[in-house]
C-alpha cells in the first residue's frame, strides 16, 4: 500500500530474532462468590445492592436517586430516550444511565458492559450516575475466565467497567467522579 | 547558570527544594508499597510476569507477522490502518486526518507516543485545537510542562501550583487547594471541550492481532467520553504494542494496574474494535526508532514495556531527582535504556543515572532486564567515546593502578597516611572530589587489608 509500511515492515523483519514460542496461558480460576465480588467493588468505589428480585428494580433505583430525574434506561421507564444516534447536547443532560452488564469478574469488581447494552457508545461515561444490574450467577473468577467467556469475539465496542471514574492526578489525592460518571451502584439479582 | 547539560546537573535544580525533594521521594514509595499489597494478593503474580515476558517475547521475534495480522483483522473491522516510519510522518498522517474531518477541535487522552512525536505543537500550529484531557495531562498542559512521569504526569507539582493554574487559566478562586473542588473545576470545563469535539484522539495500551482491536485503559474515563461522542477517533500507537490473541489480555490486564498504582484493574478497559457507521477509527502504527532497537539484541527487551511506572516508583534515583531530569518522553529507568538509542550524545548521562541496585527489574510485569541493559548502555557509551572526561581519565587511572599490585599497595599505605594530615576542606573540595559534595569520606583505617590478613596468618586460628 504505502512506502512507510513497506520499509516499516523490511526493517522489523531485518532486525525480529528468530521466531520464539508462544507459550499457553493457563485458565487461572479462583474465587468467584457474590460475597468477594462486593468486597472488590466496595473496595474500587462502588456500590453494590442485591434485589431480592428482578421486580423491585425500579423502585430501588427510585429511591436510590431520589433527584435524578433524567433517566436513560431500556431496563426500566426512562425519562430520556437514548439510542446511537442521540446527539451529544441530550446526553449531556443525563443525570443517570441504568444499563445491564455482563458478566462480572470477581478477582477485580469489573463488569464487561458489551456496546449493544449501552444505548449510546457515550452514555456510560456522560452519565452524571451509572447503576448497572447484573445477575448475581454470572460471575467469573479471574480475567482468565472472563476473556475466556468473551471467546475471542470483543464487539464492536466494549469495556470491564470498575467502579467509578477517579483520578489521583493532584497529590495522588483520590478523587471519585473525574470525567465518567460520579458514582457507580451495582443491583445484583 | 548555563543551560544543564546533563541528568546530575538537572537533578541539582530539583533538588533545591528539599521539602519537595521528600515529598516526592516518600509519596512514589507510598505508591510501591501499594504495588506490593496488590501484588503478593495475587497468588500467581510471578508466574503471569513470565508469562508475558515470554508472550511479548514471541510477538516481537513475529512483529512483521502479527503486523500484518493486525491490519488485516482491522481492515476487514472497517478500520482505516496507516503506517508512520518516524515521528514527522506520524504528525503529518493525523494532522491530514483531522483535515480530511473538516475538524478544527481535537480532545487527547493519554499517549506517550504523541509526546515523544511532539503531536500537540504540530497540530497547534496548523491551527488545530487540541486539549489534552487526561486530568494531570492538562494541568501540565496549561502550564506548558512536559509529563515526568508516564502514570502520573504531574507529580512534580502540589496542590497549591495546580491551584495557582487553575487561577489563572480556569478562573477557579484564588489560592483554591483542595484537590476535589479542583478536580470539579476540571471536570465543568472538560465536559464543555468533549462536547465539542469533532476529533478524539487516544494513546493505545495493547492491540490484538487475531482481532484487529485496540485497547484502551484509564481510570478517568476520558477516553472513552471522548471518543464515544467524536465523529473520528484516531488511535496511535507504537508497534510494540501487539499481542497475538484477545486472550492474552488477560495476563497483560492482571499485570499492569497492580504493578503501576496498586489498584486491581483500571476503571475502564476498553475494546474498539470496529467504528460505528458513519463513524471512523483510524488506527496510526509508528516505527520511530523501534525497529532499529528490535535489532540491537542487548536492548531489544526494552520495546516489552507496558508503560505502568513501576520502575520510576522504586528507583532511588528517579524518586530523588523527579522525572524532569531526565529530559526524554519516558523518564526513569526504563527511559534510561530507551533513550540512547534515539540519540546517543543527548542522552549519555541517562545510564549513568544508576545505582545498579536492581530494583526495578525486580518490579518489572514482564521482566525486563532494566538494570542490566543500563550497564551494557554504560559499556556502548564508553567504546563510542561519549563518557564526560572526568570519567573516563579516573576509570582509565582506577584501571592502571588495579592492574599493577606493588602500585595499588603503595598507593593505599599514601593514602592512609595523606587522609590523616590533608585538611577536610581540601579532601572533600567540590572541585576535586565531587563525589564527598553530599558524602563524608570514611576515616582511614590504621592497616591495609593485605596487612591484616598476613598477620592472621602468622597467628594460629583458636580451636572452638
Amino acid at each position: 500500500m504505502s512506502t512507510a509500511r513497506e520499509k516499516m515492515l523490511a526493517a522489523v523483519r531485518a532486525s525480529q530474532p528468530g521466531a520464539l514460542p508462544l507459550p499457553t496461558v493457563p485458565l487461572f480460576d479462583g474465587e468467584a462468590s457474590v460475597e468477594k465480588f462486593i468486597a472488590l467493588l466496595e473496595s474500587i468505589g462502588a456500590q453494590a445492592i442485591q434485589l431480592p428480585h428482578l421486580s423491585q428494580l425500579a423502585a430501588t433505583v427510585a429511591r436510590c436517586y431520589p433527584n435524578e430525574r433524567r433517566v436513560a434506561s431500556d431496563l426500566l421507564p426512562a425519562t430520556v430516550a437514548v439510542a446511537a444516534t442521540t446527539p451529544a447536547a441530550t446526553l449531556a443532560t443525563i443525570d443517570l444511565a441504568v444499563l445491564r452488564g455482563a458478566f462480572g469478574v470477581a478477582e477485580n469488581g469489573s463488569i464487561w458492559l458489551p456496546e449493544a447494552a449501552m444505548l449510546h457508545r457515550a452514555l456510560p461515561t456522560v452519565a452524571q450516575h451509572l447503576a448497572i444490574v447484573l445477575d448475581q450467577h454470572a460471575l467469573v473468577a479471574t480475567m482468565h475466565q472472563a476473556y475466556a467467556r468473551l471467546n475471542g469475539q470483543p464487539g464492536g465496542y466494549g469495556t470491564f467497567l470498575a467502579g467509578p471514574s477517579k483520578t489521583a492526578d493532584i497529590e495522588q489525592s483520590l478523587v471519585i467522579g473525574a470525567h465518567g460518571a460520579r458514582s457507580l451502584l451495582v443491583l445484583l439479582h | 547558570m548555563s543551560q544543564p547539560q546533563n541528568h546530575a546537573q538537572r537533578s541539582d535544580l530539583f533538588l533545591l527544594d528539599e521539602e519537595r525533594t521528600t515529598w516526592h521521594d516518600e509519596t512514589l514509595w507510598f505508591v510501591r508499597q501499594k504495588r506490593d499489597r496488590a501484588v503478593y494478593a495475587t497468588p500467581e503474580f510471578q508466574e503471569l510476569r513470565q508469562l508475558a515476558s515470554d508472550i511479548k517475547d514471541h510477538t516481537l521475534s513475529r512483529l512483521a507477522e502479527y503486523l500484518e495480522q493486525f491490519e488485516d483483522a482491522a481492515l476487514a473491522n472497517g478500520v482505516r490502518v496507516h503506517w508512520a516510519a518516524d515521528a514527522a510522518e506520524h504528525n503529518r498522517i493525523v494532522l491530514g486526518i483531522v483535515r480530511q474531518a473538516g475538524a478544527s477541535r481535537v480532545v487527547k487522552s493519554k499517549s506517550m507516543l504523541t509526546e515523544e512525536c511532539h503531536l500537540n505543537p504540530h497540530l497547534l500550529a496548523h491551527g488545530v485545537e487540541v486539549i489534552d484531557s487526561d486530568l494531570g495531562e492538562r494541568i501540565i498542559q496549561l502550564r506548558d510542562e512536559a509529563p515526568s512521569h508516564v502514570v502520573l504526569p504531574a507529580i512534580h507539582l502540589k496542590k497549591e501550583d495546580v491551584g495557582e493554574t487553575f487561577w489563572q487559566h480556569l478562573g477557579t478562586e484564588k489560592g483554591l487547594t483542595d484537590p476535589q473542588q479542583l478536580t470539579e473545576a476540571a471536570r465543568q470545563h472538560l465536559r464543555a471541550k468533549f462536547l465539542a469535539a469533532e476529533v478524539a484522539i487516544s494513546g493505545v495500551n495493547f492491540a490484538i492481532a487475531e482481532t484487529g482491536s485496540v485497547v484502551v485503559c484509564t481510570n478517568e474515563g476520558n477516553a472513552d467520553l471522548a471518543i464515544g461522542l467524536a465523529r473520528v477517533h484516531i488511535a496511535c500507537m507504537g508497534m510494540e504494542k501487539l499481542l497475538p490473541r484477545l486472550s492474552d489480555l488477560a495476563v497483560f490486564t492482571r499485570l499492569l494496574t497492580r504493578s503501576a498504582t496498586g489498584q486491581p484493574i483500571t476503571t475502564y478497559t476498553s475494546h474498539f474494535t470496529k467504528p460505528l457507521p458513519g463513524r471512523e477509527l483510524h488506527v496510526v502504527i509508528v516505527d520511530n526508532g523501534r525497529s532499529q532497537q528490535l535489532g540491537r539484541p542487548d536492548f531489544r527487551a526494552s520495546l516489552k514495556c507496558i508503560r505502568c511506572g513501576a520502575c520510576m516508583n522504586t528507583c532511588p534515583v528517579y524518586r530523588r531527582s523527579g522525572g524532569h531530569s531526565y529530559d526524554f518522553t519516558i523518564p526513569g529507568p526504563i527511559g534510561a535504556i530507551l533513550s540512547p538509542n534515539i540519540d546517543m550524545r543527548k542522552h549519555a548521562s541517562l545510564p549513568f543515572a544508576s545505582t545498579l541496585c536492581g530494583s526495578c527489574t525486580d518490579v518489572c510485569p514482564v521482566k525486563i532486564d532494566i538494570h542490566t541493559q543500563l550497564y551494557k548502555w554504560r559499556q556502548v557509551l564508553g567504546a563510542e567515546g561519549m563518557l564526560p572526561a572526568s570519567k573516563k581519565y579516573s576509570m582509565k587511572l582506577l584501571s592502571r593502578v588495579l592492574a599493577r599490585p606493588a602500585l595499588f599497595k603503595a598507593g593505599g599505605a599514601a593514602a592512609r597516611l595523606g587522609l590523616r594530615f590533608v585538611p577536610h576542606a581540601l579532601s572533600h573540595a567540590p572541585g576535586y572530589n565531587p563525589w564527598a559534595i553530599a558524602r563524608e569520606l570514611p576515616a582511614p583505617p590504621k592497616q591495609s587489608f593485605r596487612d591484616w590478613h598476613a598477620a592472621q596468618a602468622a597467628t594460629p586460628a583458636p580451636t572452638v
